[in-house]
C-alpha cells in the first residue's frame, strides 16, 4: 500500500510523507489507524530504516501522525491543518503550471466553480 | 563513529588517497561512490586495519584502527575479491570466525545458510563464484560486528540474496545500530540502501553529504524569457551546462529550487520549469566538472 518509486528524483522520505498524506485525504487511512513500523516498511520497500524514520519524524512534526512509545505510530485526529497546508501547496503548483500553459485566472475560476459544483462539496 | 583526518595513502608513486577527511556517524548507512581507482577500496582497507595510512589518522570510536585487535573484532570486511577459502567447509568457516569475533551467532549463521541453501559439509573451494560470495556475506552478517564494510558487495548477488541482505541490514541497524559502508558503482543500490554518500575522485572527496540533500542540489532548468539572453547572461549563476533550442534555454545549475527561482526571477521568465537531477546525473556532472568525461572515452 505504500508504493514508492525508488528510481524517482524525489527523495524517498518525501514520497513516503506524501503517500501518507494522500491516503489520509482519500480516507484510506483514518484517524487512529496504525501505520506499519519503521522496520516493516523498510523491509518491505527494501530501503534504509533511517529514511523511513525521517519521513515519520516529519509527519509527526507536522501533526499528521503521532507516536506512542513501544506501540507504534498512528494517524492523528486533528490533522486537518497539515493536510490543508499540503493541499494548498499542491494547488499553487497546479496554478503555476496552468499559467505557464496559457490559462488565465478567469479560466481557472471557471474550473474551480465547475469542479466544486460537480463534487457537491461546500468550501469552508 | 568513523573518522578519517587528513589521510594520505600512496602505493609507490601512485597516490590512492590524498588528505581525505571523512566522518561517518554511528548507525549510518554510508555509500562510497567513485570511478575505478578513485580510492574506495583503499578507504575500506584502511578501516579494516589491513593498511596503515602514510599520514593522517584513521579511527573508529576514537581508537586508531591499524594493528588494533579490539577494533578489528568490531569490523567485518566483505571484500570484492574472491576470498581464498581453501579446504574449509562452511562448518569449518563457522568455527574459524567464531574464534575471532566475540559476537558471532551460530544460530544466525545456520538460519542464513539454510535460507540460501548452502551445504555445510562441502569444501568451499568447490563452490561456484556466486556461492562463495553468499558464503562470505552470511559469515559477515553472522559475526554481528558494529561495523560492516561491503566492497562492491551487492554487485555479485542475485536478486533474492540482495533482498535477504537488505532485510538483515534493516534489522541490524534497528537492533544494534549497525554502521555500514558500501562501495559501489551501482547508483541504484546506493540510492536505496544509503542515507549519506561521498563521491571520490582521484583520491579526493568531491562531496560528502546526506543523500536527500545531494538529490535536490542540482536542477535542470527549462526557461523562456521576454528579453533576449545568451549563455553569458547566466554564467554568474554558476551554471554547469547550457544549451538552447529556439526560445527555450536549457540550463543545469547548482542550488535548491527556491534559490534558482529567486536568481532567475530578475530576468523575468515567462516559463520556468525545474527538474531535480537524478543521483546518476549529479554523479556524471560532478565527474565532468573534474575532467572525467565519459564522452572522452569513445
Amino acid at each position: 500500500m505504500f508504493d514508492i518509486d525508488l528510481q524517482s528524483r524525489i527523495p524517498i522520505y518525501e514520497q513516503l510523507y506524501k503517500r501518507v498524506v494522500e491516503m489520509t485525504v482519500k480516507k484510506q487511512l483514518s484517524p487512529g489507524d496504525k501505520l506499519p513500523s519503521v522496520r516493516e516498511l523498510a523491509k518491505s520497500l527494501g530501503v534504509n530504516p533511517n529514511t523511513v524514520s525521517k519521513a515519520f519524524q516529519s509527519l509527526e512534526r507536522d501533526g499528521i501522525i503521532y507516536s506512542l512509545a513501544g506501540r507504534g505510530s498512528f494517524i492523528s485526529e486533528s490533522n486537518g491543518n497539515a493536510i490543508k497546508e499540503n493541499a494548498r501547496a499542491d494547488f499553487k503548483t497546479a496554478v503555476k503550471d496552468a499559467l505557464s500553459a496559457g490559462l488565465t485566472a478567469e479560466d481557472m475560476t471557471e474550473i474551480i466553480a465547475d469542479t466544486t459544483s460537480i463534487g457537491g462539496t461546500k468550501l469552508d | 563513529m568513523i573518522k578519517l583526518t587528513g589521510v594520505t595513502k600512496k602505493f609507490g608513486d601512485f597516490t590512492a588517497l590524498d588528505s581525505v577527511d571523512l566522518t561517518i556517524p554511528k548507525g549510518t548507512s554510508f555509500g562510497l561512490l567513485g570511478s575505478n581507482g578513485a580510492g574506495k577500496s583503499t578507504i575500506l582497507r584502511l578501516l579494516s586495519g589491513i593498511y596503515s595510512p602514510d599520514s593522517g589518522e584513521v579511527s573508529i570510536d576514537g581508537e586508531t584502527v591499524f594493528d588494533n585487535t579490539d577494533i578489528k573484532q568490531r569490523v567485518f570486511f566483505i571484500n570484492d575479491e574472491t576470498v581464498q577459502f581453501g579446504s574449509f567447509t562452511l562448518n569449518g568457516m563457522k568455527k574459524y570466525y567464531k574464534g575471532f569475533y566475540p559476537n558471532f551467532s551460530e544460530e544466525l549463521f545456520e538460519e542464513l545458510r539454510e535460507k540460501v541453501n548452502l551445504p555445510a559439509n562441502k569444501r568451499t573451494d568447490s563452490f561456484s563464484k556466486g556461492m562463495k560470495r553468499q558464503a562470505i556475506v552470511i559469515t559477515g552478517l553472522a559475526c554481528q560486528t558494529d561495523y560492516l564494510l561491503l566492497d562492491e558487495a551487492f554487485d555479485g548477488l542475485d536478486p533474492t540474496m540482495r533482498i535477504i541482505v537488505k532485510r538483515m541490514l534493516v534489522d541490524a541497524m534497528l537492533d544494534r545500530q549497525l554502521t555500514t559502508i558500501i562501495s559501489s558503482h551501482n547508483l541504484k543500490e546506493i540510492n536505496e540502501v544509503c542515507d549519506s554518500v561521498a563521491l571520490l575522485h582521484q583520491g579526493k572527496t568531491l562531496f560528502n553529504r546526506d543523500l536527500d540533500s545531494v538529490k535536490g542540489s542540482i536542477h535542470k532548468v527549462q526557461a523562456a524569457f521576454k528579453g533576449e539572453y545568451s549563455r553569458e547572461d547566466f554564467e554568474k549563476y554558476g551554471i554547469l551546462h547550457y544549451s538552447r533550442s529556439q526560445s527555450i534555454h536549457y540550463i543545469i545549475m547548482k542550488g535548491s529550487e527556491e534559490e534558482i527561482r529567486t536568481k532567475l526571477s530578475e530576468k523575468d521568465p515567462i516559463v520556468l520549469d525545474l527538474i531535480p537531477l537524478s543521483l546518476e546525473e549529479i554523479f556524471i556532472y560532478e565527474m565532468e566538472g573534474m575532467g572525467y568525461d565519459a564522452g572522452q572515452l569513445d
